[in-house]
């Protein structure tokens, strides 16, 4: 009996470990959000998120304009392409890909990088936390 | 004494023959695109084995085969050729003092062509026996020869052909129809020959089996998993490097640029071809290390020792596409291949090399892809996390 307790303990303990990792992925989001709300934003909405995923931006050079889908695709359970390089992009929306808004760092890479190439400057933190917002319930 | 039919050339001998100029049309025909290096050293292969089994031949063979028996010395190729003007035309079973020197010289050549080309095998592509043993550069100077004693070797199958008609038609004997049945019309003593059948069917099978184990890869090739007939040295790998860069493109592998090529890259990464990458300098310290590490001028590869050596010393590109090398090797490739939507960027290596991935970028490693229709076939394989 003593021996099932202790089994019953370490299961308890590991059960936790593993809940509390997920927490930390699935908050990778919830994070980011504070940081911009630290920063003065908020409160952010999915349906400005939605607008602005859509808003059309003209490109410097003159070639078509740009948004958001011109990579990621119309649909962001299913995989987009590398605009240049005709690289596939795996989906964007977590139900598709778990592996989706779960590093705080390559979210804000990416963010910065492709802020920069689709609307032409950094995104503000608002702009940022609306995407979220939005992003997360797909 | 009548004209009579009488075996001359065993079976083992006629199978030769036509077996080697079969690999050697063979081998001439799949010279010119490295897309069939495969097929082209697979006919080597078996011209080489062929001569090797006629120089056995030549020594253990039947009577006519062996090289004693038709060994003329100048005087009498001399003494023979005259004949062929004058009236006292003289007859042989075998072969003639100026067809056995052609022979002879075939025979020679062959061999000077077969082990030059392990010679380029091993340097050029360090492949084969000799991979390793011979380097790039001297792969490149027995190219020269390779080429060279292959053009000798046509001219002088040329005039043994044209040997071959002037004497069936001064002899009014039929030789080539007499490498086909073995037998020739003698009206003199000759010698008996046994037809050696099974050893004839022996080198067919063995020359049939060759070949399943060159080309049976192509049948169980899958798209995903084709069929390399060459495997390239295995390259370091870096999963950084897999990572970052083969986020947005293939993880073009650094031995395709000279490390001063890679250095600039990663000085310039807040532009790169007009983004910015924004890597960390820990990031940017690790691949920067791997890619010096592992550059065109480590020579791995054939595209490395070419990339490294037609670069000039004072230039250090960025795009790969740009380099003359690359360029000199795509200049057939039209337009609308580029175009097609399973290939579309020339960025997109891994749409025809097989091994890109890999960085290897074998000769026979390649496949230009059908035009698909379906609109949204990509065949990148490598995907953004």
């Amino acid at each position: 009996m003593k021996q099932s307790h202790r089994f019953n303990a370490v299961m308890l303990c590991a059960l936790l470990a593993m809940g509390m990792t997920s927490v930390v992925y699935a908050d990778a989001v919830t994070t980011l959000q504070d940081e911009y709300r630290a920063a003065g934003a908020g409160p952010f909405s999915a349906s400005a998120g939605e607008k602005a995923w859509t808003t059309a931006h003209k490109d410097a050079e003159g070639g078509p304009d740009r948004n958001c889908q011109t990579c990621h695709g119309t649909d962001l359970t299913k995989a987009g392409k590398h605009q240049r390089t005709g690289k596939a992009i795996d989906p964007l929306a977590p139900s598709a890909n778990k592996e989706r808004l779960t590093d705080v760092k390559f979210i804000e890479k990416w963010f910065t990088r492709n802020c920069k190439w689709t609307v032409g400057r950094e995104c503000t933190a608002q702009e940022k936390g609306d995407f979220l917002e939005y992003l997360k319930g797909l | 004494m009548a004209a009579r039919k009488v075996m001359v050339w065993d079976l083992p001998v006629r199978i030769f023959h036509w077996l080697l100029v079969m690999s050697f049309v063979m081998a001439w025909l799949s010279h010119e695109s490295s897309r069939y290096l495969d097929v082209h050293v697979f006919a080597g292969y078996s011209f080489f084995g062929l001569l090797l089994f006629r120089l056995l031949w030549g020594v253990f063979g039947t009577h006519y085969a062996r090289f004693a028996e038709f060994a003329y010395g100048p005087k009498e190729v001399f003494v023979y050729l005259k004949s062929l003007l004058g009236k006292g035309l003289q007859s042989y079973v075998g072969h003639n003092p100026a067809g056995a020197w052609a022979i002879f010289l075939l025979i020679g050549f062959g061999l000077v062509l077969s082990v030059s080309g392990l010679m380029v095998l091993g340097g050029e592509e360090q492949q084969g026996p000799l991979a390793g043993v011979v380097s790039f550069d001297q792969g490149a100077l027995w190219m020269e020869v390779h080429e060279s004693v292959a053009l000798l070797l046509l001219a002088l199958v040329c005039v043994h052909v044209l040997g071959v008609f002037s004497e069936s038609i001064m002899h009014k004997q039929n030789l080539v129809g007499a490498m086909f049945r073995g037998t020739k019309w003698v009206a003199g003593e000759s010698a008996t020959v046994p037809v050696h059948h099974l050893l004839g069917i022996a080198i067919v099978v063995a020359l049939i089996a060759w070949g399943a184990v060159s080309f049976g890869g192509y049948l169980t090739a899958t798209a995903d998993k084709p069929y390399l007939p060459f495997k390239g040295p295995q390259l370091a790998m870096n999963d950084t490097w897999q990572e970052e860069c083969g986020a947005c493109h293939l993880a073009f592998h650094p031995n395709l640029l000279p490390a001063r090529s890679w250095q600039r890259m990663f000085a310039e990464q807040d532009q790169h071809f007009d983004e910015d990458l924004m890597l960390d300098e820990d990031v940017v310290t690790e691949l920067t290390a791997y890619a010096i590490a592992n550059a065109a001028e480590q020579q791995k590869t054939e595209a490395a020792w070419e990339m490294q050596r037609t670069i000039s010393k004072d230039q250090s590109p960025l795009r790969i596409t740009e380099t003359a090398y690359w360029r000199d090797q795509h200049h057939e490739i039209q337009d609308s291949v580029w175009a097609q939507n399973n290939i579309k960027s020339k960025s997109n290596c891994n749409a025809c090399h097989m091994d890109a991935d890999l960085g290897t970028f074998e000769d026979a490693a390649m496949k230009i892809p059908k035009p698909s229709t379906n609109p949204t076939t990509n065949s990148s394989k490598g995907e953004m996390q």
